[in-house]
Protein backbone atom coordinates (compact mmCIF):
# COMPACT_ATOMS: atom_id res chain seq x y z
CA UNK A 1 0.00 0.00 0.00
CA UNK A 2 1.21 3.51 -0.82
CA UNK A 3 0.94 6.58 1.42
CA UNK A 4 -2.03 7.77 -0.69
CA UNK A 5 -3.88 4.56 0.27
CA UNK A 6 -3.16 5.20 3.94
CA UNK A 7 -4.47 8.81 3.91
CA UNK A 8 -8.21 7.99 4.26
CA UNK A 9 -7.27 5.62 7.10
CA UNK A 10 -5.59 8.54 8.90
CA UNK A 11 -8.98 10.30 8.84
CA UNK A 12 -10.58 7.27 10.51
CA UNK A 13 -7.65 7.06 12.95
CA UNK A 14 -7.96 10.62 14.25
CA UNK A 15 -11.74 10.10 14.58
CA UNK A 16 -11.16 6.83 16.45
CA UNK A 17 -13.30 4.97 13.94
CA UNK A 18 -10.84 2.35 12.65
CA UNK A 19 -11.21 -1.37 13.21
CA UNK A 20 -8.50 -2.95 15.41
CA UNK A 21 -6.85 -4.54 12.35
CA UNK A 22 -6.77 -1.27 10.35
CA UNK A 23 -5.50 0.63 13.38
CA UNK A 24 -2.59 -1.84 13.82
CA UNK A 25 -1.80 -1.68 10.09
CA UNK A 26 -1.78 2.12 10.09
CA UNK A 27 0.22 2.44 13.32
CA UNK A 28 2.86 0.17 11.88
CA UNK A 29 3.01 2.38 8.76
CA UNK A 30 3.10 5.59 10.84
CA UNK A 31 6.14 4.33 12.73
CA UNK A 32 8.00 4.07 9.42
CA UNK A 33 6.63 7.08 7.49
CA UNK A 34 7.46 10.71 8.36
CA UNK A 35 5.05 12.16 5.76
CA UNK A 36 2.04 10.26 7.08
CA UNK A 37 2.93 11.09 10.68
CA UNK A 38 3.02 14.76 9.64
CA UNK A 39 -0.35 14.33 7.90
CA UNK A 40 -1.80 12.81 11.09
CA UNK A 41 -0.47 15.67 13.23
CA UNK A 42 -1.82 18.26 10.78
CA UNK A 43 -5.20 16.58 10.76
CA UNK A 44 -5.35 16.56 14.56
CA UNK A 45 -4.47 20.28 14.58
CA UNK A 46 -7.03 20.96 11.85
CA UNK A 47 -9.78 19.21 13.86
CA UNK A 48 -8.82 21.30 16.87
CA UNK A 49 -8.91 24.46 14.74
CA UNK A 50 -12.47 23.69 13.63
CA UNK A 51 -13.64 23.65 17.25
CA UNK A 52 -13.44 27.47 17.03
CA UNK A 53 -16.80 27.37 15.31
CA UNK A 54 -19.62 27.22 17.83
CA UNK A 55 -23.31 27.33 17.06
CA UNK A 56 -25.43 29.88 18.88
CA UNK A 57 -27.55 28.40 21.66
CA UNK A 58 -31.08 29.80 21.23
CA UNK A 59 -32.52 31.63 24.23
CA UNK A 60 -35.53 30.18 26.11
CA UNK A 61 -37.82 32.69 24.40
CA UNK A 62 -36.47 31.72 20.96
CA UNK A 63 -36.91 28.03 21.74
CA UNK A 64 -40.50 28.64 22.84
CA UNK A 65 -41.24 30.54 19.61
CA UNK A 66 -39.59 27.77 17.60
CA UNK A 67 -41.67 25.05 19.28
CA UNK A 68 -44.90 27.08 18.86
CA UNK A 69 -44.28 27.28 15.12
CA UNK A 70 -43.71 23.50 14.95
CA UNK A 71 -46.83 22.89 17.06
CA UNK A 72 -48.95 25.16 14.83
CA UNK A 73 -47.86 23.15 11.81
CA UNK A 74 -48.77 19.89 13.56
CA UNK A 75 -52.20 21.30 14.38
CA UNK A 76 -52.72 22.57 10.82
CA UNK A 77 -51.83 19.08 9.54
CA UNK A 78 -54.65 17.56 11.63
CA UNK A 79 -56.99 20.30 10.39
CA UNK A 80 -56.19 19.52 6.76
CA UNK A 81 -56.73 15.79 7.28
CA UNK A 82 -60.17 16.39 8.86
CA UNK A 83 -61.10 18.93 6.17
CA UNK A 84 -60.05 16.54 3.38
CA UNK A 85 -61.93 13.61 4.91
CA UNK A 86 -65.07 15.72 5.29
CA UNK A 87 -64.80 17.00 1.71
CA UNK A 88 -64.36 13.47 0.37
CA UNK A 89 -67.41 12.17 2.31
CA UNK A 90 -69.62 15.09 1.19
CA UNK A 91 -68.51 14.90 -2.45
CA UNK A 92 -68.94 11.10 -2.60
CA UNK A 93 -72.42 11.38 -1.09
CA UNK A 94 -73.43 14.11 -3.57
CA UNK A 95 -72.01 12.15 -6.52
CA UNK A 96 -73.75 8.96 -5.40
CA UNK A 97 -77.10 10.79 -5.04
CA UNK A 98 -76.74 12.42 -8.48
CA UNK A 99 -75.82 9.13 -10.19
CA UNK A 100 -78.62 7.24 -8.43
CA UNK A 101 -81.14 9.88 -9.59
CA UNK A 102 -79.80 9.69 -13.15
CA UNK A 103 -79.98 5.87 -13.30
CA UNK A 104 -83.54 5.86 -11.97
CA UNK A 105 -84.60 8.54 -14.47
CA UNK A 106 -86.40 6.81 -17.41
CA UNK A 107 -85.84 9.87 -19.63
CA UNK A 108 -82.02 9.37 -19.63
CA UNK A 109 -80.86 7.10 -22.48
CA UNK A 110 -79.33 3.70 -21.66
CA UNK A 111 -76.16 4.59 -23.61
CA UNK A 112 -75.53 7.61 -21.36
CA UNK A 113 -76.18 5.52 -18.23
CA UNK A 114 -73.71 2.82 -19.37
CA UNK A 115 -71.17 5.55 -20.26
CA UNK A 116 -71.41 7.21 -16.83
CA UNK A 117 -71.20 3.90 -14.93
CA UNK A 118 -68.18 2.83 -17.02
CA UNK A 119 -66.53 6.23 -16.39
CA UNK A 120 -66.97 5.82 -12.64
CA UNK A 121 -65.79 2.18 -12.63
CA UNK A 122 -62.66 3.19 -14.61
CA UNK A 123 -61.96 6.03 -12.20
CA UNK A 124 -62.24 3.71 -9.20
CA UNK A 125 -59.87 1.13 -10.77
CA UNK A 126 -57.30 3.86 -11.56
CA UNK A 127 -57.58 5.32 -8.05
CA UNK A 128 -57.11 1.93 -6.36
CA UNK A 129 -54.14 1.15 -8.62
CA UNK A 130 -52.41 4.46 -7.79
CA UNK A 131 -53.06 4.07 -4.05
CA UNK A 132 -51.66 0.51 -4.14
CA UNK A 133 -48.54 1.69 -5.98
CA UNK A 134 -48.01 4.54 -3.49
CA UNK A 135 -48.37 2.16 -0.56
CA UNK A 136 -45.84 -0.25 -2.08
CA UNK A 137 -43.31 2.58 -2.56
CA UNK A 138 -43.94 3.86 0.97
CA UNK A 139 -43.13 0.42 2.41
CA UNK A 140 -39.66 0.46 0.88
CA UNK A 141 -38.99 4.18 1.31
CA UNK A 142 -40.87 5.94 4.08
CA UNK A 143 -39.83 9.42 2.93
CA UNK A 144 -39.92 8.84 -0.83
CA UNK A 145 -41.12 12.34 -1.53
CA UNK A 146 -37.95 13.82 -0.09
CA UNK A 147 -35.45 11.37 -1.55
CA UNK A 148 -32.77 12.93 -3.71
CA UNK A 149 -33.07 11.50 -7.19
CA UNK B 1 -32.54 16.34 35.77
CA UNK B 2 -33.37 16.31 32.07
CA UNK B 3 -35.43 13.38 30.90
CA UNK B 4 -33.34 11.19 28.53
CA UNK B 5 -34.21 11.05 24.83
CA UNK B 6 -35.34 7.41 25.02
CA UNK B 7 -38.00 8.21 27.63
CA UNK B 8 -39.20 11.26 25.69
CA UNK B 9 -39.40 9.25 22.47
CA UNK B 10 -41.49 6.56 24.18
CA UNK B 11 -43.89 9.29 25.35
CA UNK B 12 -43.97 10.76 21.83
CA UNK B 13 -44.80 7.34 20.39
CA UNK B 14 -47.76 7.25 22.76
CA UNK B 15 -48.94 10.59 21.30
CA UNK B 16 -47.57 13.00 23.94
CA UNK B 17 -46.91 16.34 22.17
CA UNK B 18 -45.47 17.90 25.35
CA UNK B 19 -42.67 15.32 25.24
CA UNK B 20 -42.12 16.15 21.59
CA UNK B 21 -41.90 19.82 22.52
CA UNK B 22 -39.06 19.02 24.92
CA UNK B 23 -37.23 17.09 22.19
CA UNK B 24 -37.72 19.92 19.69
CA UNK B 25 -36.37 22.49 22.15
CA UNK B 26 -33.42 20.22 22.98
CA UNK B 27 -32.33 19.93 19.35
CA UNK B 28 -33.59 23.17 17.76
CA UNK B 29 -30.16 24.86 17.85
CA UNK B 30 -28.30 21.93 16.28
CA UNK B 31 -31.11 21.39 13.77
CA UNK B 32 -30.98 25.01 12.64
CA UNK B 33 -27.18 24.89 12.33
CA UNK B 34 -27.36 21.82 10.10
CA UNK B 35 -30.19 23.31 8.03
CA UNK B 36 -28.19 26.52 7.46
CA UNK B 37 -25.39 24.43 5.97
CA UNK B 38 -27.84 22.75 3.60
CA UNK B 39 -30.02 25.68 2.50
CA UNK B 40 -27.58 28.56 3.02
CA UNK B 41 -30.00 31.03 4.60
CA UNK B 42 -30.90 31.44 8.25
CA UNK B 43 -34.62 32.22 7.82
CA UNK B 44 -35.05 29.31 5.39
CA UNK B 45 -33.11 27.08 7.76
CA UNK B 46 -35.62 27.79 10.54
CA UNK B 47 -38.47 26.92 8.18
CA UNK B 48 -36.85 23.73 6.85
CA UNK B 49 -35.80 22.46 10.28
CA UNK B 50 -39.32 23.07 11.65
CA UNK B 51 -40.87 21.21 8.72
CA UNK B 52 -38.47 18.32 9.38
CA UNK B 53 -39.64 18.20 13.02
CA UNK B 54 -43.26 17.97 11.80
CA UNK B 55 -42.30 15.01 9.60
CA UNK B 56 -40.35 13.46 12.46
CA UNK B 57 -43.50 13.64 14.61
CA UNK B 58 -45.58 11.99 11.89
CA UNK B 59 -43.08 9.12 11.63
CA UNK B 60 -42.03 8.91 15.28
CA UNK B 61 -43.61 5.46 15.65
CA UNK B 62 -41.16 4.09 13.06
CA UNK B 63 -38.15 5.20 15.13
CA UNK B 64 -36.58 2.02 16.52
CA UNK B 65 -33.81 3.61 18.57
CA UNK B 66 -31.02 1.91 16.60
CA UNK B 67 -29.11 5.22 16.47
CA UNK B 68 -29.52 8.54 18.22
CA UNK B 69 -32.69 10.62 17.78
CA UNK B 70 -30.67 13.44 16.25
CA UNK B 71 -29.08 11.15 13.64
CA UNK B 72 -32.57 9.91 12.68
CA UNK B 73 -33.91 13.46 12.60
CA UNK B 74 -30.89 14.59 10.52
CA UNK B 75 -31.75 12.11 7.76
CA UNK B 76 -35.29 13.56 7.62
CA UNK B 77 -33.96 17.12 7.70
CA UNK B 78 -31.54 16.40 4.86
CA UNK B 79 -34.33 15.04 2.67
CA UNK B 80 -36.62 17.98 3.43
CA UNK B 81 -33.75 20.40 2.65
CA UNK B 82 -32.93 18.68 -0.63
CA UNK B 83 -36.57 18.83 -1.72
CA UNK B 84 -36.63 22.50 -0.71
CA UNK B 85 -33.50 23.22 -2.76
CA UNK B 86 -34.81 21.33 -5.79
CA UNK B 87 -37.98 23.40 -5.75
CA UNK B 88 -36.01 26.61 -5.46
CA UNK B 89 -33.38 25.37 -7.96
CA UNK B 90 -30.54 27.26 -6.28
CA UNK B 91 -29.45 28.44 -2.88
CA UNK B 92 -30.32 32.01 -2.07
CA UNK B 93 -28.65 33.92 0.71
CA UNK B 94 -30.87 36.70 1.96
CA UNK B 95 -29.60 36.57 5.53
CA UNK B 96 -26.01 35.91 6.50
CA UNK B 97 -25.59 32.19 7.12
CA UNK B 98 -23.26 32.96 10.03
CA UNK B 99 -26.27 34.27 11.99
CA UNK B 100 -26.26 30.83 13.62
CA UNK B 101 -22.70 31.19 14.94
CA UNK B 102 -22.02 31.95 18.58
CA UNK B 103 -19.53 34.75 19.26
CA UNK B 104 -16.25 33.71 20.87
CA UNK B 105 -15.96 34.10 24.60
CA UNK B 106 -13.06 35.64 26.53
CA UNK B 107 -11.87 38.87 28.04
CA UNK B 108 -9.32 40.39 25.68
CA UNK B 109 -11.28 42.31 22.99
CA UNK B 110 -8.42 42.00 20.47
CA UNK B 111 -8.24 38.21 20.90
CA UNK B 112 -12.03 37.99 20.77
CA UNK B 113 -12.20 39.94 17.51
CA UNK B 114 -9.48 37.76 16.01
CA UNK B 115 -11.29 34.57 17.06
CA UNK B 116 -14.58 35.80 15.66
CA UNK B 117 -12.94 36.69 12.36
CA UNK B 118 -11.28 33.29 12.13
CA UNK B 119 -14.48 31.47 13.06
CA UNK B 120 -16.31 33.42 10.33
CA UNK B 121 -13.56 32.68 7.80
CA UNK B 122 -13.76 28.95 8.60
CA UNK B 123 -17.54 28.94 8.37
CA UNK B 124 -17.57 30.75 5.02
CA UNK B 125 -14.99 28.32 3.66
CA UNK B 126 -17.24 25.42 4.71
CA UNK B 127 -20.21 27.02 2.99
CA UNK B 128 -18.22 27.36 -0.24
CA UNK B 129 -17.63 23.59 -0.39
CA UNK B 130 -19.85 21.39 -2.58
CA UNK B 131 -22.91 20.00 -0.74
CA UNK B 132 -21.48 16.47 -0.34
CA UNK B 133 -18.39 17.85 1.42
CA UNK B 134 -20.21 20.54 3.38
CA UNK B 135 -22.74 18.20 4.91
CA UNK B 136 -20.27 15.50 5.94
CA UNK B 137 -17.95 18.06 7.58
CA UNK B 138 -20.84 19.45 9.59
CA UNK B 139 -22.26 16.07 10.58
CA UNK B 140 -18.87 14.87 11.74
CA UNK B 141 -17.30 17.98 13.30
CA UNK B 142 -20.23 19.98 14.61
CA UNK B 143 -23.00 17.46 15.15
CA UNK B 144 -20.65 14.81 16.56
CA UNK B 145 -22.24 11.90 14.66
CA UNK B 146 -20.37 8.59 14.43
CA UNK B 147 -19.41 7.15 11.02
CA UNK B 148 -22.27 4.66 11.33
CA UNK B 149 -24.76 7.44 12.01
CA UNK B 150 -23.37 9.54 9.14
CA UNK B 151 -23.72 6.55 6.81
CA UNK B 152 -27.39 6.31 7.83
CA UNK B 153 -28.06 10.03 7.36
CA UNK B 154 -26.34 10.28 3.97
CA UNK B 155 -27.51 6.83 2.84
CA UNK B 156 -24.01 5.76 1.82
CA UNK B 157 -21.96 2.67 2.75
CA UNK B 158 -19.93 2.90 5.97
CA UNK B 159 -16.65 2.62 4.00
CA UNK B 160 -17.58 5.61 1.86
CA UNK B 161 -17.95 7.83 4.95
CA UNK B 162 -14.22 7.67 5.67
CA UNK B 163 -13.14 8.33 2.07
CA UNK B 164 -15.68 11.15 1.62
CA UNK B 165 -14.74 12.76 4.92
CA UNK B 166 -11.08 12.54 3.94
CA UNK B 167 -11.82 14.23 0.60
CA UNK B 168 -13.97 16.88 2.33
CA UNK B 169 -11.23 17.72 4.85
CA UNK B 170 -8.65 17.96 2.07
CA UNK B 171 -10.97 20.26 0.12
CA UNK B 172 -11.55 22.45 3.16
CA UNK B 173 -7.85 22.69 3.95
CA UNK B 174 -7.19 23.74 0.37
CA UNK B 175 -10.07 26.21 0.49
CA UNK B 176 -8.60 27.77 3.64
CA UNK B 177 -5.12 27.94 2.24
CA UNK B 178 -6.46 29.62 -0.90
CA UNK B 179 -5.39 26.81 -3.24
CA UNK B 180 -7.91 25.46 -5.74
CA UNK B 181 -9.02 21.99 -4.67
Amino acid sequence: MSCEDYRPLITGYVDDELSAADRRRLESHLRACDACRRERDELVAFKEHLTMIKFKEPSDAELERYWKRVYNRLERGVGWILFSLGAIVVLCWAAFAAIEAMIKDPDVSLVLKVGVVSLIAGGVVLFVSIVRERLTVRKTDKYSREVER
Amino acid sequence: MDEPDEALIRRCQAGDTDAFGLLVKRYAGRATGLAVVLVGDYADALDVSQEAFVRAWRHIRTFRGEGSFFAWYSSILRKVALTWLRRRRRRKETEPADACLAPASGVDPAVLAERNDESERLWRAILRLPTRHREIIVLSHFQGLSYKEIAGVLEIPLGTVMSRLHAARQALRKELSGVDP
